[in-house]
């Protein structure tokens, strides 16, 4: 009968396409595949991550990314779960000292000869490259760079307080905001209130004061200089920043208030790259706003490294494990570097690509170019607000200090440096 | 035909094995499978808050190292008298609103039904949106405040959210708007359920309303008041989204609640030893309500046997 003809056959190719696979496998010839989870799930980073997968299926590997969107922490909280139930996924975010600290609770793969193959070391910030091999192998691979500390300026703003200078120094800092409070500005500042924000104003004035101290202080914990009168300074420079600002923020996003920023209510604003995308996904243009490098006493930009990354975690299946070098040879390329930022309005990781080119913004230059010169003398620090200085327990503990202080007005700049201390020795 | 007499016994006590299956089912499983669930991870946390677990929990035995770490803490700390303060002003307030709505309610009024869906619908709504909603209507830039000043009252002033000792009043109110209705629909049955002929004969002695609700009804009630109070007390020990979604802990460290605390050392801290520890804390200031209000049930309940 013609039907069971049909179906024999139709059987029996079935039976060989389910073969083909396994048959492949058998020949040593696997198709990539990565098994991956980060939060980016919307907006620029989901859109960036999204071009990264069809990059990586383009090269004929198999992409199976589960954004876990929210919060870091929320991200975490399923890595976490994978990892105690044994099944890590083959690649997934995390960042600064953190890659340290989960390293220890689950095996990771050695990267070394992929990087050492690429010549990745030499182009990258030598503390952001410290980060990422923290027992010496690279076990993970930093994917995007913003600096914390940019100063942003509203246009308008600076008409009214008739200034043309963008301020070098927190002294020049300082006194535009008194002339844009002279020039009918109401508040020089615009930041928001949430903990990273607060953060970024404390580690932007310590960074900016001294980035030696900040060094010695923040990443190191060196317990005289957290207790030197840098810290004391910078303290004195957040309340002024604090004073400066709308006392309607409370907790208030950075965002929340761009609108006004840009009208003019408002006049700078201290905050990552990222605010860059924020406002040009509001509908802002470049003339309403400049960027520049946030204020540094020694008049050389002093750069608060966040770096976004990936870690490795070893897996068993050839497919994965072919994967990862994959995913690892596309991390590093200065191609896909330039499409992720372009996308996202950070910065690449690598020192070397040039970005003269069209898809830049002049933010995004001028960013880059800060973070060439800082590497060169060396103020180039790694940010506490964005977790990258310490660990999240040591991280939140110094928040605390700052975020209360920077609402509670009668708290005097020595307070806040034994504080700080006293939180410091209470986390070690 | 004796095989057949002597299984039907036992093919009905089957049948109705069969019969009741589903009502065993419904009833044992889940309570078995809950209270397993409820009991274990109970044990397990309390394992867990005497070892040092920091990113996954690990075993060891640090004694009372993550406790001792927890109580030093300025966050526990100001969790903890938040909680005092938070915890009895709610508690009184809502418990005062619920009652005086219920009063009002119970004159045999027209549109009772109305006004008592209104007064319980914020019930209906999660505690996220109520913190979203109060945060937006008590930012003194955008809400009650700036409303006032549009209409022209430019000096009036209303800014507890954004301010570190009022900010926890914030909470209260937006608690309060909440849960009050809840009150109102206990102390209602309650004053419903008051012996109608006493007020009656009360009424025929010449006594006037007021003194019948104070010597008469509210006696009456006190049984019901002690089921709001505990009710309340044990939700604003729990309390988390609603101080979430409205202050998020702030301004600084302000308005911490023990909830926040316990979150934010297991999940944002990564130490998860002393997360369980603040966990086991709360689990003792709970009982600390809880225990008494079953004593004193037991007390009644004996009581109540006897007479």
């Amino acid at each position: 009968m013609p039907i069971t003809t049909t179906r024999r056959r139709l059987l029996a190719g079935s039976v060989a396409t389910l073969a083909l696979p396994a048959f492949a496998r058998a020949q040593g010839a696997v198709k990539p595949r990565l098994t991956a989870i980060s939060q980016w799930s919307a907006g620029s980073d989901g859109a960036a991550i999204t071009a990264l997968g069809k990059k990586f299926e383009e090269k004929g590997g198999v992409w199976q990314h589960s954004p876990v969107p929210g919060f870091t922490t929320e991200m975490m909280n399923k890595l976490r779960a994978q990892i105690m139930a044994g099944d890590p996924p083959a690649c997934s975010q995390l960042k600064g000292p953190e890659i340290a600290a989960w390293s220890k609770i689950a095996p990771t793969v050695d990267l070394d000869g992929v990087v050492a193959a690429a010549g990745y070391e030499k182009v990258v910030a030598p503390d952001l490259a410290r980060l990422h091999k923290p027992a010496g192998k690279w076990i993970a691979l930093p994917l995007q760079i913003y600096s914390t500390n940019m100063l942003f300026l509203s246009k308008r703003a600076m008409d009214k307080a008739k200034a043309d200078k963008i301020p070098v120094t927190w002294a020049d800092f300082n006194d535009l905001a008194e002339k844009m409070k002279a020039g009918g500005v109401p508040y020089p500042i615009a930041n928001g209130g949430t903990r990273p924000d607060d953060g970024q104003k404390f580690e932007a004035a310590l960074a900016g004061i001294s980035p030696t101290a900040y060094r010695a202080a923040i990443m190191n914990l060196d317990t005289k200089a957290l207790e030197g009168p840098e810290i004391k300074a910078a303290f004195a420079q957040v309340r002024k920043i604090s004073d400066w600002m709308d006392p309607n923020v409370g907790a208030q996003h950075f965002s929340t208030n761009l609108k006004r920023f840009v009208d003019g209510d408002m006049g700078m604003m201290i905050m990552g790259g990222w605010a860059q995308g924020v406002l040009r996904n509001a509908g802002f243009k470049f003339e309403d706003f400049m960027i520049a490098p946030g204020p540094s006493d020694n008049s050389k930009p002093v750069f608060l490294l966040n770096a976004d990354a990936f870690i490795f975690w070893q897996r068993k299946e050839p497919d994965l494990q072919a994967g990862q070098m994959l995913m690892a040879q596309l991390v590093m390329d200065p191609a896909i570097q330039t499409m992720y930022s372009q996308i996202t309005g950070s910065i690449p990781v690598r020192t070397d690509v040039d970005l003269s080119g069209e898809g830049w913004s002049e933010g995004q230059r001028r960013t880059a170019a800060a973070l060439k010169d800082a590497i060169a003398s060396n103020q180039a620090v790694l940010s506490l607000a964005h977790n990258m200085a310490q660990e999240n327990g040591m991280t939140a503990a110094m928040i605390d200090v700052i975020t209360e202080y920077v609402k509670n007005k009668t708290i005097k700049p020595e307070q806040a440096v034994t504080r700080l201390a006293e939180a410091v020795e209470g986390a070690r | 035909m004796t095989d057949a007499v002597l299984t039907r016994p036992g093919r009905s006590a089957a049948t109705e094995l069969v019969r009741r299956l589903p009502e065993y089912l419904l009833i044992w499983v889940p309570l078995l499978l809950s209270a397993a669930h409820l009991v274990s991870f109970a044990l397990w946390t309390i394992w867990i808050s005497f070892t040092p677990s920091t990113l996954v929990p690990v075993a060891g035995w640090v004694g009372l190292r993550n406790y001792t770490a927890v109580t030093a803490s300025r966050n526990w700390q100001i969790a903890f008298d938040n909680l005092l303060l938070f915890g009895s002003a709610f508690v009184l307030l809502s418990a005062a609103t619920g009652l005086i709505l219920a009063i009002l309610l119970d004159q045999r009024i027209r549109g009772e039904n109305l006004l008592r869906s209104i007064f319980l619908y914020p019930l209906a709504v999660s505690f996220v949106v109520t913190g979203t909603v109060w945060s937006w209507l008590l930012n003194p830039g955008l809400g009650i405040q700036k409303l006032v000043h549009d209409l022209g009252w430019t000096s009036f002033k209303f800014d507890w959210l954004i301010d570190r000792d009022m900010a926890i009043w914030t909470i209260v109110i937006a608690a309060i708007w909440q849960s009050s209705g809840f009150a109102m629909a206990l102390f209602l049955a309650g004053l419903r359920s008051v012996d109608a002929d006493i007020i009656k004969a009360a009424q025929i002695d010449g006594a006037g309303p007021v003194r019948i609700y104070r010597r008469i009804i509210l006696p009456s009630l006190w049984p019901i008041t002690v089921t709001v109070v505990v009710i309340q007390l044990q939700f604003a020990i729990s309390t988390f989204d609603l101080v979430r979604a409205l202050t998020n802990g702030g301004p600084g460290i302000a308005t911490q609640l023990p909830a926040l605390v316990v979150y934010d050392l297991m999940f944002q801290r990564s130490l998860l030893g002393r997360g369980a520890a603040a966990a086991v804390l709360m689990l003792l200031i709970l009982l600390t309500v809880l225990l008494p209000y079953a004593a004193w049930r037991y007390v009644q309940r004996r009581r109540a046997a006897h007479a």
